[in-house]
């Protein structure tokens, strides 16, 4: 079904925040938590004149609101995709957004985690109250610009859009890395923003060739007329640059050499939010493109390829780093590989393992970032750390367990299921790629145990470094995420079930169609 | 054999420009350089956006101007482009206003120098020893101090070249 959206309303909810809540509850509000957090951006600055603590709380309402109208929507519309034309215009010539589970399961994801990890929540020493106060409303300004982009990334139905998106968050993620002031920010910043600017003329590369061969951007019609036009070298070229393009923010293998250094010197909530919401974002774009325009095996050969030297490369790089931060960032780099591995298994296989891997990264990493907030110093600085904050170093050594894949835990069962699809595929690649994985695996469960058994050590007296505990609010969110994942590990059977009903979903092509277009394109012409 | 048409030697000018770009950036170590590769890149992508929607002896897609029923070139990739050329300056005026505070900080724009200095800052934050290379053996060549901003720009004033 297409639900078009009167230009009237939607103006009308930009304007009038007050307005009806029941006209709210249409399919059609799917746009506003795209729309309010932008709106609430560009109002930060003049509100804060007024009130700094509207201002302040502007940011945590809209998100609240955001996840508030998804859910509202998710329920009161089913489990059926749907679409929504943006300002009435139809679908080939206007802008659409799809909404099927998946994109609101992210789109809610980014609302609740930006919340969990809002930059501005009980982090602020009073020696810094009042810097931080000057700072605090352009910080949350780019938080939201941040969460309006990834959350039009996970619903936008048209190429040329998702790019504008995708712009849009990794400019609002320049300026959360470097907010706060030093000088090895501001130098990571600059070879972030070259290597990402770099990334995205290559995906604008892509996406002239795929315009050039198919005419159309709108993913729905690309997807009609891709077995005809798509096939071959051309193609295979643009989805490799779409690829690299779209993998700098997946720390997909060629252009990461930002992660280490970014991580190492951002703020720890923003590389939570980088490391675990963005990254699935680009992923989920890359996985949109892969299901519907670029059918062709070698794509997803390619993807393979870029995971496996993601996962070796970044696990045996966390395997040499020597502080917290830079090893959670290599760690991370090659958990990205695993999913690229996992989406490049065929069928509906290869999107459950996929989802389930990447949501399972969303969830410890964030967690394990939140952790390192005042644990930033190096490895044999963590000495003794247990002692001070015994249920922060239990929640890392629950997490670590499911990232390595113990038997109980999530992270067993989708490490469990990437490798039954990963053996059913059967071909060298993928016999490689299991290979990787169990060598990689290996490794990560060296590294983790290493920095578990530092933080049951006794300190180090001749350093008597004080290790302040994490901060109340990221231990909060930590064992929120750490019930999350413990609920996940028991209800194993009818997650996966849920999941699967999902990821069957993500990649009926026709269905994405027929939402799109509920007439077929065909009769028209 | 290719028929060298001005729409072939435009698309690959503008491939060309692409390639020219990313290679400044791999190649080049000062960070204005860098950022002119950047923009360089980024007009090569423009280019070839604009080129798809270009067809031969077609007049601007403008109502009223030109015979009716003349051909138009695509209206969409110049819509496409524009957006893209302002999301691009909107992102190179953003590289120099940091490469601005990073010069003032460190004096310097060189991207080797400064990506040791921000290993050794993270190192020195981290409380562990900063990598060392193979020419400068760890702990026997200390990073210079960081000079003043005021002092490098009255000993190094801007020439002009040519001038």
């Amino acid at each position: 079904m297409t639900l078009e959206l009167p230009v009237d309303l939607l103006f009308g909810l930009n304007l009038d925040l007050n307005l009806d809540l029941t006209r709210v509850m249409t399919a059609n509000a799917i746009v506003l938590p795209v729309v309010l957090p932008l709106l609430a951006a560009f109002l930060m600055q003049p509100l804060a004149q007024v009130s700094r603590l509207l201002a302040r709380l502007l940011g945590p309402l809209v998100l609240t609101l955001g996840a508030w109208i998804i859910l509202n929507t998710w329920l009161e519309v089913g489990p059926a995709p749907f679409s929504v034309a943006i300002g009435g215009f139809a679908a080939p010539l206007g802008i659409v957004f799809y909404a099927d589970q998946l994109a609101l399961l992210f789109a809610l994801a980014v609302q609740v985690f930006t919340l969990l990890f809002w930059p501005g929540l009980g982090v602020v020493a009073k020696a810094e109250a009042a810097a931080d106060r000057q700072r605090a409303p352009r910080r949350d300004a780019l938080a939201l610009l941040l969460a309006s982009a990834a959350t039009g990334l996970a619903l936008s139905g048209d190429l040329f859009n998702i790019f504008v998106f995708y712009e849009l968050a990794a400019v609002a993620s320049f300026g959360l890395v470097c907010a706060d002031d030093s000088g090895r920010a501001r130098i990571a910043t600059l070879r972030y923003l070259f290597i990402s600017a770099f990334g995205s003329v290559l995906a604008l590369v892509g996406i002239a060739i795929l315009y050039l061969q198919t005419g159309t951007l709108n993913l729905a019609q690309l997807a009609q007329v891709a077995p005809e036009t798509l096939q071959g070298p051309i193609g295979l070229a643009a989805f490799a640059l779409l690829l690299i393009g779209f993998g700098v923010k997946a720390e997909l293998f060629p252009l990461n050499a930002w992660v280490p250094e970014v991580y190492a010197t951002a703020p720890a909530r923003v590389s939570a939010l980088l490391a675990g919401l963005i990254s699935k974002l680009a992923i989920l774009v890359i996985v949109r493109l892969l299901i519907l325009v670029f059918q062709q095996p070698e794509a997803s050969q390619l993807l393979l390829v870029l995971g496996v030297l993601g996962v070796l490369t970044g696990e045996f790089s966390a395997w040499r780093a020597q502080d917290f931060p830079r090893l959670l960032a290599f760690s991370s780099i090659g958990q990205l590989g695993l999913v690229a591995i996992a989406f490049s298994i065929d069928g509906t296989t290869g999107l459950l393992a996929g989802t389930a891997v990447a949501l399972h990264h969303l969830i410890v990493k964030s967690a394990l970032f939140g952790l390192a907030n005042r644990w930033s110093g190096g490895l044999d600085a963590l000495a003794g750390a247990a002692k001070g904050a015994p249920r922060a170093a239990g929640l890392f050594v629950l997490f670590a367990l499911s990232l390595i894949g113990v038997p109980p835990l999530w992270g067993f069962w989708i490490k469990l299921l990437i490798m039954v699809g990963l053996v059913q595929g059967g071909a060298p690649l993928d016999l490689l790629a299991l290979g990787a994985i169990l060598l990689a695996t290996a490794v990560e469960a060296h590294y983790l145990f290493r920095v578990a058994l530092r933080l049951y050590q006794p300190p180090v007296p001749d350093r008597a470094l004080r290790l302040a505990p994490p901060a109340r609010w990221d231990t909060g969110v930590a064992y929120l995420l750490g019930a999350c994942l413990v609920v996940i590990s028991v209800a194993i059977t009818p997650t996966t079930e849920a999941l699967r009903v999902l990821a069957q979903q993500t990649g009926d092509v026709l269905l994405y169609i027929d939402t799109v277009f509920p007439q077929p394109l065909a009769d028209k012409e | 054999m290719i028929p060298w048409s001005l729409e072939t030697v435009s698309y690959a000018g503008a491939i060309g420009l692409v390639v020219i770009g990313g290679l400044g950036l791999v190649i080049c170590n000062h960070l204005f350089r860098m950022l002119l590769a950047l923009a360089m890149a980024e007009s090569g992508a423009n280019l070839l956006l604009v080129l798809t929607g270009f067809r031969d002896g077609a007049i601007a897609p403008i109502i009223g101007y030109g015979p009716a029923g003349a051909p138009l070139v695509d209206p969409l990739p110049q819509v496409l482009v524009l957006t893209a050329i302002v999301i691009g300056v909107g992102v190179q005026a953003l590289a120099v206003a940091v490469l601005v505070r990073v010069y003032r900080s460190y004096g310097t724009l060189d991207m080797r120098d400064l990506r040791r200095r921000m290993e050794g800052e993270i190192a020195a934050a981290a409380g562990i020893a900063a990598p060392g290379s193979a020419q400068a053996p760890l702990g026997q060549r200390p990073l210079p101090p960081v000079p003043d901003y005021e002092l490098v720009r009255r000993s190094a004033p801007v020439r002009e070249r040519g001038a």
